[in-house]
């Protein structure tokens, strides 16, 4: 009895809101694939502006990386950070 | 009404009665009905009775003859003849005897005793059978009564008799005998005697009044005859002196045995009358006879004044002349004279006598006219009152039947009437009776009950009140019974929700539960306020069981281990260390003492494993930073946990405390 009325809806919430001890994983998640998606845009920027204009050179392309791996990089170390303190969030933020 | 009526039809008879009465009596011989009511009635009835005997008619006719004359005079004038009684026989009905007595009588009484005595045998005989065949034959009676003496009194009072027989009713009033008496006290001696002589003198008379009549109306004219006889006698007397006397005489004689025998009244009459005038003459012939050649006139008939004067006035001469001396010379023309004037007044008496035989003609013709006249009247009032008599017997009859009847109607509606009231009231009696009959019963039942409830019953009184009492201890228990019931009921679904925490494999929503535990515990606030503390979303989701907390807080503690090495405000870096770092980090195991991350997660492990969820949820509370937040929603679901549990618990103890509270 209890069993029927139970299961349709159990599973319902689950989806609305992260479990709690799962909120680190996420974050560790994100921030590796944002650093493969922004070093990858880094170097593929880096390449086109070494092919077109420096001669192709190298060095480009790896500026193009440092880049996009820093920018990745920062992203997800903001992300820890904030994810510490309790969240703000709808909370009006009053600023002296 | 009728009796009435005849009563007043009476004294109208009687009113025309008297005063016909004296002339009739004088002139008629019947009117039965007004001498009945004019003389005593008991004269009357015994009359014919005694009529038979000679004397009692004589003496009955007399005085009816007498009444308008004084009294006294005639029955002295009667009682003077005193041949009479001598004559007539003392015995026998006999009036032929009578009238045959004095022939046979005068000339021999010796040698013709025998004869006589047959003779008066062979007469009552035949009287007799004269009477009876008069009784049975009609022609004979009407003969009969008129021809023979007494005839019609015999036959009258035979059929008096048979009438009487034949209505005893009306014996008292006798119908034919105001005839009979009438007839024997006037007619007979007029009828047998003088009738046939009278009728031939005067036979006008006897042709205008017919046979009944003659026998009284002869009393007068027999009165006259011997007047008229005696005045021509007296008128010749001076002729014929002694030849006259003599014949008077003889008359005289002879007329008192006649009417002796046949008829007293008009002797009688006749006798005064005569006497009257007798002695006149002998007053003043006595001197005349004597010596005197010229005697003086005397007229019988002096009572005329005119005839006296005249008499008178001779007289005076005849005396003148007698003085005189000289009747020699006038006495021829005295003679002449006095015969003439003895002519006259016997002219005048005779026209007197004429004058007054028509005024009593007249008179008489009067009387029978009136007679008749009154007859037919009294006939015709008869008829009247018999017809009306009849009359009014019949309309009595028929208004006494009508009454009769219309009585007997009501006679019988009224019994109806009556008997209905009866029965009605007969019907209320029993219906009366039959209540009281049943009050009675109902209360002679009721006191026997009374008693019985005294004695036996009376014990039902503590029966009734020991059951009353059970009933009330059943409906305490029955009270405590339901309390306990629901009691049971709660506790019952305490335990329903409990075991619904228990068995569940994955955490499933227990709001039926739930609510069938607040209906059993309808009314109780304090498994109201239980239910109320429950978080919603505990029962609209479910809570985990003991071993999927377990479960999930070992999950938990891998994740908060590695972030157990986290400074605040760390970054990627610092996390990356500590990840790396709690991979070499040794696990604390038992209740460890301190408050690091790793001492906190053992001792809520043991906490867990021994089942105190409580104090396992107290230490992991105690945590901070990123290990904290990892173990948020353990801890709330804990907190859930707890909270369901607690109130549990709380309507548990709640339905013990009812159950205890019962008694």
């Amino acid at each position: 009895m209890a069993d029927d009325s139970s299961k349709p809806g159990a599973p319902i919430p689950r989806t609305t809101r992260p479990m709690s001890e799962a909120l680190l994983n996420e974050k560790w998640d994100r921030c590796f694939s944002s650093m493969l998606i922004r070093s990858g845009l880094g170097l593929s920027f880096g390449i086109v502006f070494s092919v077109l204009l420096f001669k192709r050179r190298a060095w480009p392309a790896y500026v193009g990386l440092g880049f996009g791996a820093g920018r990745a990089w920062e992203e997800c170390d903001n992300s820890f950070k904030r994810a510490a303190a309790p969240s703000k969030d709808g909370l009006r933020v009053i600023r002296p | 009404m009728l009796r009435a009526s005849i009563l007043r039809a009476r004294p109208a008879v009687r009113s025309i009665a008297p005063a016909v009465s004296p002339q009739w009596r004088v002139a008629r011989r019947f009117f039965a009905d007004e001498k009945k009511p004019t003389t005593e009635t008991a004269v009357p009835e015994p009359a014919p009775l005694t009529t038979p005997s000679n004397p009692s008619p004589g003496d009955n006719a007399i005085s009816q003859s007498d009444i308008p004359k004084p009294p006294p005079a005639p029955r002295t004038g009667r009682s003077a003849p005193v041949e009479q009684p001598a004559t007539t026989p003392p015995t026998g009905p006999g009036f032929a005897s009578v009238a045959s007595d004095p022939k046979p009588a005068k000339p021999k009484k010796r040698r013709f005793r025998r004869f006589l005595i047959q003779l008066f045998i062979l007469s009552a005989l035949g009287y007799a059978g004269g009477v009876y065949y008069s009784l049975v034959s009609d022609n004979f009676h009407d003969f009969f009564t008129e021809y023979i003496p007494f005839g019609e009194d015999a036959v009258g009072y035979f059929e008096e008799r048979e009438f009487r027989k034949r209505f005893p009713g009306r014996a008292g009033q006798p119908r034919l005998h105001p005839q009979v008496t009438g007839e024997s006290k006037v007619t007979i001696p007029s009828k047998h005697g003088l009738t046939s002589r009278v009728a031939e003198e005067n036979g006008s008379d006897l042709a205008a009044k017919g046979p009944h009549v003659s026998a009284l109306g002869d009393s007068k004219p027999k009165a006259s005859t011997p007047k008229s006889k005696d005045e021509p006698k007296v008128a010749s007397k001076t002729p014929a002196k002694g030849a006259q006397e003599k014949k008077q005489e003889e008359a005289r004689k002879e007329k008192p045995i006649e009417s002796t025998s046949h008829d007293l009244l008009p002797k009688d009459k006749a006798e005064p009358k005569k006497e009257a005038p007798a002695p006149v003459p002998a007053a003043p012939a006595a001197p005349s006879t004597p010596i005197k050649p010229i005697d003086h006139l005397n007229v019988p008939a002096a009572g005329e004044p005119i005839v006296q004067d005249v008499v008178k006035i001779l007289n005076d001469i005849i005396t003148v002349i007698n003085s005189d001396s000289a009747g020699s010379r006038y006495n021829s023309a005295l003679d002449k004279a006095k015969s003439e004037l003895g002519k006259v007044v016997s002219d005048i008496n005779l026209l007197k006598e004429n004058l007054q035989k028509s005024a009593e003609d007249s008179i008489k013709s009067a009387h029978s006219e009136f007679d008749a006249a009154a007859k037919e009247l009294v006939r015709r009032l008869e008829m009247q009152m018999q017809d009306q008599e009849t009359h009014w017997k019949e309309e009595y009859e028929n208004e006494r039947e009508r009454l009769s009847q219309i009585y007997k109607e009501k006679l019988q509606s009224e019994l109806d009437a009556a008997q209905k009231v009866y029965e009605q009231r007969l019907k209320n009696e029993l219906l009366e009776q039959s209540i009281s009959l049943q009050r009675s019963f109902t209360s002679s039942v009721r006191d026997r009950v009374e008693a019985e409830r005294d004695g036996r019953l009376g014990k039902l009184n503590e029966l009734s009140s020991s059951v009353h009492e059970l009933e009330e201890l059943t409906a305490e228990w029955n009270s405590v019974v339901d309390a306990n019931l629901k009691t049971q009921h709660l506790v019952v679904a305490v335990e329903a929700v409990k075991s619904a925490l228990e068995n569940q494999v994955t955490p499933q929503p227990f709001i039926t539960e739930l609510s069938a535990l607040k209906e059993i515990a309808a009314d109780d606030p304090v498994v109201g306020a239980a239910i109320a503390s429950i978080n919603p979303a505990a029962y609209q989701r479910g809570i985990p069981n003991s071993a999927q907390l377990i479960d999930r807080f070992r999950r938990v503690a891998q994740e908060v281990r590695k972030a157990a090495l986290l400074p605040e405000d760390a970054g990627v870096t610092s996390h990356l260390a500590s990840l790396a770092m709690s991979k070499v980090l040794f696990k604390k195991s038992g209740l460890a003492v301190g408050q690091d991350v790793e001492a906190v997660l053992a001792r809520a492990e043991v906490l867990l494993e021994e089942g105190d969820l409580d104090g396992a949820a107290r230490e992991m509370n105690g945590l901070q930073g990123w290990a904290k937040v990892l173990s948020k929603d353990w801890l709330s679901e804990c907190r859930r946990v707890l909270e369901v549990k607690q109130a549990l618990d709380v309507i548990a103890t709640e339905a013990r405390l009812q159950s205890l509270l019962v008694e």
